[in-house]
């Protein structure tokens, strides 16, 4: 009897590794050559990947860089599971920086300091992705947030575009005399849109405001933009919360079915923007790009340079990799990241991190704008992370975000929701 | 001697084989079982009392988490909005459910058709199923708020975007979504009511709500009881609806410990945390169940 059960449970064990697919991958590829594997995310919408792939291996036809697709929703959940079992990519990709404490401080990526100083400081954002003097990604595409508008809205309902001069006060004002103005010209649109992410309001509060910083548990930096929106939803300037959220709208549709004249977004809808156009998805109207709407005086116009917000996004290399493949990826890195990489991924609409070197190429491409502001919005920006990296990092986008939702909802005031929010992240986030 | 022991052998033989057999039955699911839940649930008991947080080893921790946990105002709040769903929620599934059964049990035209209605929201698909009913409960522009404006409601509530109403739209919608299953069963179960026994109690002058009393409701004891501990058990551990619905807000409204189990683990990757906070969830679900089983044998003796 006991020696039938240790058998069953043998043969049990056997069967369960072989159900887990204990197997070996082969390195290299049909050419003899090297074999590198990339992680990305929805291909089939996302083309950058296979762009710096194809692009990679065109000028090193040593290297093959082979695609492995996560979900885009949760790529972090599945990568992070893929990492602690020892099967992810090569190399793979910082969706954002909320998630690279994690990585990094769990020692799954490569130190690629060296990547970095070939790299100089054309790409922006790699300050981010540096600890202790040493690097651990490099940004390839830096997106930053931006005021999109609709030209042919703003001339029904008589506004003056936006020309980089704006603080928050005047884009307020601009969204009410714009949804009157449209109102009055008989149209259903309103003079804004602002989605309903915890950053369209926090991300810009925590990057404008002088000396804001979530770390000291102070969150006061955030109530004159809550009063604003709040204020602007209250005069019907924008879409409420309570109606973006239960009917699901999306910030795509909204602008490109021009329901609104104007909106905050980053920089990455202009090449979603431009595609929805070209296959119909999207109306086809007038638009272009203009800086972010400042904290003060102090920030706008075009002689100087604009505050905003936006996560680069980033190449690391698996901390797991084989040896022979390491001077491979940092090739590859080095490529994403530097100039060549960032000519092909301008030239399919996205932004990359060395941005200036691109600006001429990205407007000649059809269906962007290219008048002066948009230009100078594209090319000249003060991008700061939309969340410092920390290990507290991802208990305040929590604590952070149910403020959000309590204070657009109209369920609990401004004063009352910071002061809830502060007690907890000092209690269950900031203590650790 | 020599012949008796090849006899003896043979049985012996015969129950090794007989038991590798049973065993190979199984093994097919107990592999999935093992690989899937056992080992898990097992290693969550361990995980329970380190700091793990996905990369690198578990640092074995005592008690820090649940000392933790007392002082954190979150978890208190998950733990009464996951009170305030179940106290709601399984009184009102079985009642409604009961009752659909009860009319349904009935010879009626159509029944066939019915009992499907009634058991569809069971087998649609949450994530859409959410959707819809978000987009009926929206403040300004959502049918249930247009009806109760109709109705001469001058500010109806604003449902999931509302702290007081957000809970009482999610529990609608559990009710809405198990309370086919749930008919299902107590149809079953109604089967097996001795018509006899209504015939006899019809005789002796009972009235209808007498004989659902004193008859139907005591032979359908087993269902109901069967009902009670999986509707508890299942409102305990209430997720997916909450979490398409309103992710637990606004604020923290809705926010239930199952929730918060997620948001801990696999948002904030403090998965020993999450860890010891399922402990507090899987005990309370224990305890209930048992409490259940002892108010059950009480009954029967």
């Amino acid at each position: 009897m006991k020696r039938s059960i240790s058998a069953v449970l043998g043969i049990a064990v056997a069967a369960s590794m072989v159900l887990s697919g204990c197997g070996g991958d082969g390195d290299s590829a049909e050419g003899g050559g090297l074999k590198l594997t990339l992680a990305g995310w929805s291909l089939a919408t996302t083309p950058e990947f296979k762009t710096l792939a194809d692009g990679f291996h065109t000028a090193n036809p040593d290297v093959t860089v082979e695609l492995k697709e996560y979900d885009a929703s949760n790529y972090d959940t599945q990568m992070i599971a893929d990492l602690s079992a020892g099967k992810a990519p090569d190399v793979f990709v910082q969706k954002n920086l909320k998630n690279f404490y994690t990585y990094q401080n769990g020692k799954q990526l490569l130190d690629v300091s060296d990547v970095a100083g070939q790299l100089g400081d054309k790409a922006g954002g790699m300050a981010n992705y540096q600890v202790d003097g040493k690097t651990y990604a490099v940004p390839y595409r830096n997106d930053g947030w931006v005021l999109y508008y609709n030209k042919g809205l703003f001339d029904k309902a008589k506004v003056a575009y936006p020309d980089g001069s704006w603080t928050w006060d005047d884009y307020a004002a601009a969204a009410k005399k714009l949804s009157t103005g449209l109102k009055s010209a008989g149209s259903q649109a309103l003079g804004t849109y602002q989605h309903n992410w915890q950053s369209t309001i926090q991300g810009f509060a925590a990057a404008q405001t002088p000396g804001a910083n979530w770390e000291t548990g102070d969150f006061s930096y955030l109530k004159p933009y809550y009063v604003r929106a709040l204020d602007l939803q209250k005069a019907k300037a924008q879409v409420d919360f309570g109606t973006e959220t239960t009917n699901k709208l999306t910030y795509q549709a909204q602008f490109g079915k021009q329901s609104a004249a104007m909106m905050v977004m980053g920089t990455w809808f202009i090449a979603t923007l431009r595609a929805q156009q070209e296959k119909g998805d999207a109306d086809k109207f007038e638009w272009g790009i203009a800086p972010a709407p400042q904290f003060d005086k102090s920030t706008t116009g075009t002689a100087k340079t604009p505050v905003t917000f936006g996560d680069p996004t980033g190449l690391g290399i698996n901390a797991g990799i084989d040896k022979k493949k390491v001077d491979a990826a940092k090739k590859f890195l080095a490529y994403a990241a530097g100039p060549q990489g960032s000519k092909a991924l301008a030239g399919i609409g996205i932004t990359p991190a060395d941005t200036k070197s691109v600006t001429a190429d990205f407007f000649t491409l059809s269906g962007v704008p290219n008048d002066d502001v948009t230009k100078f919005a594209f090319g000249t920006r003060e991008t700061k992370p939309e969340n410092p990296v920390s290990k507290h990092t991802a208990g305040l986008l929590n604590v952070l975000n149910d403020l959000h939702t309590a204070v657009m909802s109209g369920t609990k005031d401004v004063d009352t929701a910071i002061a809830e929010a502060q007690t907890r992240a000092k209690n269950e986030v900031l203590n650790k | 001697m020599a012949v008796i022991l090849p006899a003896r052998r043979r049985p012996a033989r015969r129950v090794v084989r007989n038991t590798a057999i049973g065993w190979s039955f199984i093994l097919p699911n107990f592999v999935g079982f093992g690989v899937l839940t056992l080992v898990p649930v097992a290693l969550l008991f361990y995980y329970a009392f380190t700091d793990w947080n996905i990369f690198g080893g578990a640092q074995w921790s005592g008690l820090a988490n649940f000392e933790q946990m007392a002082g954190d105002s979150s978890f208190w709040t998950a733990l009464r909005n996951t009170f305030y769903y179940t106290a709601v929620h399984v009184p009102l599934t079985l009642a409604v459910s009961l009752g659909l059964a009860l009319v349904l049990n009935r010879k009626l035209r159509g029944v066939a058709f019915f009992r499907t209605v009634a058991f569809f929201p069971y087998i649609t698909a949450i994530v859409a199923a959410a959707q819809v009913w978000n987009m009926l409960f929206s403040p300004d522009f959502g049918p249930i708020n247009e009806f109760l404006r109709g109705l001469g409601v001058d500010h109806p509530p604003g449902w999931t975007v509302s702290a007081g109403w957000a809970m009482p739209a999610v529990i609608l919608v559990g009710v809405w979504r198990d309370m086919g299953y749930y008919m299902l069963i107590f149809l079953a179960g109604l089967q097996t009511v001795p018509a006899q026994l209504h015939e006899a109690s019809t005789i002796d002058g009972a009235n209808a709500w007498q004989r659902f009393w004193n008859v139907t409701l005591p032979c359908l004891r087993p269902t109901t009881f069967f009902v009670t501990v999986m509707l508890t058990i299942g409102s305990f551990k209430v997720f997916d609806v909450i979490l398409l619905m309103t992710d637990g807000g606004p604020g923290q409204s809705t926010l239930v410990l199952s929730q918060y189990v997620f948001q801990k683990g696999f948002e904030e990757n403090q998965f020993g945390y999450a860890s010891a906070v399922s402990i507090v969830l899987f005990a309370i679900c224990f305890l209930v169940t048992i409490l259940q089983f002892v108010v059950n044998k009480r009954r029967e003796a």
